[in-house]
């Protein structure tokens, strides 16, 4: 268990909703809608955080999540009880992956990769226990490959970093570099916000 | 293209608000400290830089208290981006000629609302999807 990533969560918990719980989530609220809307069979969903994904998960699915910090999935807690299906939340960190391969139909992220430490690692360990063909389905925020916004991402991230995400992550390469196969980026806002779908 | 920018942007009015309140304020604020941080007769490439970095630290402490309301790198990005572009422009303009704070605030709103036009702009061209057929990499 990677404990200093455990920790800086831990930390984050108790404050997390006052600046992500209303703004970025109204804003985001339709496009994560829509692509949760996908999930279908055995899903694996993370990170959970404290939940706030909840309410643009489609209703009546069964929906194995994970997260790093127990402190988040406290707070999640009541949000996980109000979810009309089933949430089975677990801790445990991404590049530790303890299911079996091909364990999972469908795996859903969400502001996950801008914050996992080893993201081609752990991008690796979701392909290992997703089935053949499987669906990988990502929200994310990344870096840009545009001036001066690369610049101002690459140093925001040298502040960012010890408390929260970083903002210059190259994720679809890492999704690629993973093995995976993709299938569609969605630009969402500038190239900076997308969902990535790709597969198996 | 007129098409596509209606089309693309987010066209929901709490949001439009937003980006336009929240870059107004970043570049007024940004260029009013410009203007107070920065002394006629200073080499204008250096207060240029300075400047810029001072509109830079305003646009990302405004981040907080508009992005609670208004959104995460939707907030974030615009206004550090007003916030740099306002600095130089105000810095530039002290290092050359004194100039008053109402002034410098008012001309950094303008700047403010400026970028904002041209981030949604930009927006329009770089957003939606991009299909990889029968997938691509692996």
């Amino acid at each position: 268990m990677d404990t200093q990533t455990q920790a800086k969560w831990d930390r984050a918990a108790p404050t997390f909703d006052l600046m992500a719980g209303k703004g970025a989530e109204d804003r985001w609220h339709p496009f994560k809608q829509e692509l949760f809307s996908n999930m279908d069979g055995r899903v694996l969903f993370l990170a959970l955080g404290t939940g706030l994904d909840i309410p643009t998960f489609p209703p009546g699915k069964h929906i194995t999540a994970l997260d790093i910090s127990p402190k988040m999935l406290e707070v999640a807690r009541p949000r996980i009880e109000a979810y009309d299906g089933t949430i089975e939340a677990r801790v445990l960190d991404v590049h530790e992956l303890d299911y079996p391969d091909d364990s999972f139909d469908q795996v859903f992220t969400s502001c996950t990769f801008c914050s996992v430490p080893n993201p081609v690692d752990g991008l690796r360990q979701l392909r290992r226990v997703l089935r053949p063909g499987g669906d990988l389905y990502m929200f994310e925020h990344t870096g840009s490959r545009y001036y001066p916004f690369k610049l101002m991402m690459d140093f925001m991230t040298l502040l960012t970093r010890r408390i929260g995400p970083d903002m210059n992550r190259t994720t679809v390469k890492n999704v690629q570099a993973a093995g995976f196969r993709l299938r569609e980026v969605n630009n969402l806002f500038l190239d900076v916000v997308k969902t990535i779908h790709a597969v198996k | 293209m007129v098409y596509a920018i209606e089309v693309d942007m987010d066209s929901r009015i709490f949001f439009v608000f937003g980006d336009l309140l929240a870059n107004i304020a970043a570049g007024a604020l940004a260029g009013l400290l410009s203007v107070l941080l920065t002394a006629t007769g200073w080499n204008m490439f250096l207060a240029m830089l300075w400047a810029m970095a001072i509109g830079m630290v305003v646009g990302f402490v405004l981040f907080f208290p508009f992005g609670v309301f208004f959104g995460a790198m939707e907030v974030m990005l615009p206004v550090m981006f007003t916030g740099m572009m306002s600095g130089m422009v105000l810095g530039m303009h002290k290092a050359m000629h004194p100039i008053g704070w109402e002034l410098a605030a008012g001309y950094g709103a303008l700047v403010g609302l400026g970028c904002i036009v041209l981030i949604w702009a930009l927006n329009a061209l770089l957003r939606g999807p991009r299909s990889y057929g029968a997938g691509e990499g692996g």
